[in-house]
């Protein structure tokens, strides 16, 4: 089992640096996931600004705080911000602090790597963020970058180009150490189809990000060329086509849709089980359903576009190859609740947003399954409706899924324990102002209320002022998650060596809070399926 | 620990990197990609598949008697050096006859440029029916530094075009031939 570090010697030889240079030049997997979660949070607080703006925008008809110019920026830079800058990144984070101590390796495989992948994403959020003050502002196209708009705005488009190739290249070399530690890494024992579901999601999510980053960092290059270079790619009048950008972007979008949900699934088929005190339900079944997702998610990009005037038999087999996922996607939704049916469950934070997942994940899926029938869609694209539903899955499936973890693993993280009065808190106050703000967007969305706009038709009135109502409460609810978090690490509880009764993964094997310096040997293990250990020999902690 | 295993990560970072730089190739790939898949199936002749041509039937010879409404325009991308621009806005031709009209094209730049002129049609069903016998987008012009030239167009509109095409724009867009002229 080797590790890759420029020091010349293993990390294991030398203690804890200290000061700014240990997060400047951080090559522990713990550090910098630690620096992946922190800083996806800031990007969650800065995202969650700009969509509080929108919500202020829209509490009303008419034009109060932004001008059209203003709100698309902040439409814009709301999805980017928060798809490139939050979640991804948040999962990068969980899957550095944590895949090494479920697969019992030493570290990531490419540690001097892992430092860059990590830097290269705060320049990036900058400049996302200072394009808001250049002339002409930030991209307003809307986070799809659709051509012929990308191609004709301001400097701000130019500087999201950059960020987005600069946070590709970020995700790409993090999903590289993803999969090289999974699969050389792994402790004697832990196979292939005994590793915890998370390693396995978190290895295919890898594996689409190397496969569909690079088609965006393409595409995003070709209208950085249309706009300065004299090419014609997306320009109709040059002989180039716009709807060829939807092609080419949605081939990374839909994968990306899946790159934001299997890591979510994967934790959910961690935590599940944990709070049901049963082994999870079909686990071979999970592998096999993580699987064909990623593989059918590559099959159904132009459910996207059923407005561009596609021929209807094209039209006919993305419907029904969207419809298809549903198949896999159900298979799991299956196998969580298997997980609790007879369970002796009980209901701790990290469970409360596990269940609250499987119920508001499915209602988003629900939503999904209606958008692809074609002749539905027609009438849906583009409305409020698609908003739902999209925030289902990425609020409350993604978000609800991060909380998850945190909560879950923040005894082991930290070796102190949250406060459960305030998770319990967060997650009802979460829950139920997350659709009291985007379950009347349905509505909305039914009744034709086109999304990205400023203003609107009076009838919306009433749906609008409840869904802005829902978000400033649930936008404050966040910083009791915050302030949780924060008196938590200081003064919380010592937490146990286990917290939980029925974890029984590889990483609830160590002390807590976990050594910095964990599984320098590499422990023997028995595991049975999802890494539950049966028994552990060996596996040095320094 | 071991310099094999060390080799092993090296080996399959390597492979991985050269998965994304391909995936990178591939998506410019797919411009030229998606245009054979759709010549090649013919998936996106929209208006072939939904609107074949059909034979002239008695009861709209009176129709198709009615003159045609033409309107002419011309377009040039922003940072290009033509001026283009036909002599007549619009005219009502017959069909099955004779109709010329008269563009005229400058070379407002100075110095030798080439050009090359793309024709298109609104309805776009209606490119089928539109025959042109004489047209500067044959082929490619060369202009001298502020060159104006007069070029005519000669084109007859097939009998055979639906009645209820009453309307037809031909608008041109003209380009910069790369590598040809002197620059
Ligand atoms: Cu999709």
């Amino acid at each position: 089992m080797a590790i890759s570090t420029t020091a010349g010697h293993a990390p294991h030889e030398h203690g804890k640096p200290t000061g700014l240079w240990r997060w400047l030049a951080a090559t522990n997997h713990k550090d910098i996931g630690s620096m992946y979660l922190w800083f996806s949070f800031t990007m969650f607080l800065s995202g969650g600004v700009m969509a509080l703006c929108i919500r202020a925008e829209l509490f009303q008809p008419g034009l109060q705080f932004f001008q059209p110019e203003l709100f698309n920026q902040l439409t814009t830079l709301h999805g980017l911000v928060m798809v490139f800058g939050a979640i991804m990144p948040a999962f990068t984070g969980l899957a550095n602090w944590l895949l090494p101590l479920m697969i019992g390796a030493p570290d990531m495989a490419f540690a001097r790597m892992n430092n860059w992948s990590f830097w290269l994403l705060p320049p990036a959020a900058l400049l996302l963020l200072i394009s808001f003050f250049v002339p002409g502002g930030a991209a307003a196209a809307g986070w799809t970058l659709y051509a012929p708009l990308a191609t004709q705005m301001g400097m701000g488009m130019d500087l999201t180009i950059f960020a987005i190739h600069i946070l590709g290249v970020s995700s790409i070399m993090g999903s590289i150490n993803i999969i090289v530690t999974i699969l050389n890494l792994r402790a004697p024992g832990m196979t292939m189809m005994k590793m915890p579901m998370f390693a396995w999601a978190s290895l295919i999510t890898a594996y689409l990000i190397i496969a569909v980053m690079p088609v965006l960092a393409g595409v995003v290059t070709m209208v950085l060329t249309d706009r300065h270079f004299g090419t014609h790619f997306f320009n109709a009048a040059g002989g180039g086509d716009p709807v060829m950008y939807q092609h080419i972007f949605w081939f990374f979008g839909h994968p990306e849709v899946y790159i934001m949900a299997l890591p979510a699934f994967g934790i959910v088929s961690h935590i599940i089980p944990t709070f049901s005190r049963k082994p999870l339900f079909g686990y071979t079944s999970m592998v096999y359903a993580t699987s064909s997702i990623a593989v059918l998610s590559f099959m159904v990009w132009a459910h996207h576009m059923f407005t561009t005037g596609m021929p209807a038999t094209a039209q006919l087999f993305f419907m029904y190859a969207t419809m298809l996922i549903a198949v896999p996607t159900g298979v799991k939704v299956f196998n969580w609740i298997g997980t609790m049916w007879q369970g002796a469950m009980s209901f701790e934070t990290p469970m409360l947003f596990a269940v609250g997942f499987v119920c508001l994940f499915t209602v988003g899926g629900l939503s999904g399954v209606t958008l692809s029938v074609a002749a539905v869609d027609i009438q849906l694209q583009d409305t409020y409706y698609v908003v739902a539903h999209f925030h289902y899955v990425l609020v409350a499936g993604a978000l609800f899924s991060l909380f998850a973890a945190i909560y879950y693993w923040f005894p082991k993280m930290t070796g102190k324990m949250y406060s459960e009065p305030l998770g319990k808190f967060h997650f009802w106050w979460s829950m139920i102002w997350f659709n009291v703000t985007f379950f009347p967007m349905h509505f909305l969305g039914l009744a034709g209320m086109p999304r990205r706009i400023p203003d609107y038709a009076l009838q919306f009135t009433d749906f609008n002022r409840i869904a802005s109502i829902g978000a400033f409460c649930f936008g404050l609810g966040q910083l009791i998650f915050l302030y949780n978090m924060l008196r938590s690490i200081r003064h919380g509880q010592a937490a146990p060596h286990k917290p939980w009764e029925g974890a029984e993964t590889l990483e609830w094997q160590i002390p807590t809070p976990a050594p910095y310096h964990s599984f320098v040997e590499a422990p023997h293990v028995e595991a049975g399926d999802n890494g539950v250990i049966h028994s552990m020999t060996g596996g040095a902690h320094h | 620990m071991a310099e094999s295993s060390r080799a092993d990560n090296r080996v399959l970072l390597l492979k991985l990197g050269v998965i994304a730089c391909v995936m990178f190739a591939f998506a410019w790939a797919l411009i030229p990609l998606y245009r054979v898949i759709c010549e090649v199936t013919g998936i996106n002749q929209l208006v072939k598949a939904d609107a074949p041509a059909p034979a002239v039937a008695a009861s709209d010879l009176a129709v198709t008697a009615a003159p045609v409404r033409l309107r002419f325009d011309a377009t040039v991308q922003a940072g290009l050096p033509w001026q283009v621009r036909p002599l007549v806005g619009q005219m009502a031709a017959p069909r099955g006859e004779f109709v010329r009209v008269d563009y005229e094209i400058t070379n407002a730049s100075n110095r030798e440029v080439t050009g090359q002129a793309v024709p298109r049609y609104l309805p776009a069903a209606a490119g089928n029916y539109v025959k042109k016998l004489e047209c500067f987008c044959f082929r490619q012009q060369v202009f001298k530094p502020g060159e104006t030239r007069r070029f005519p167009v000669v084109f007859v509109i097939d009998r055979a075009m639906p009645a209820d095409i009453g309307e037809i724009t031909l608008a041109y867009s003209v380009f910069d031939v790369p590598g040809q002229g002197a620059s």
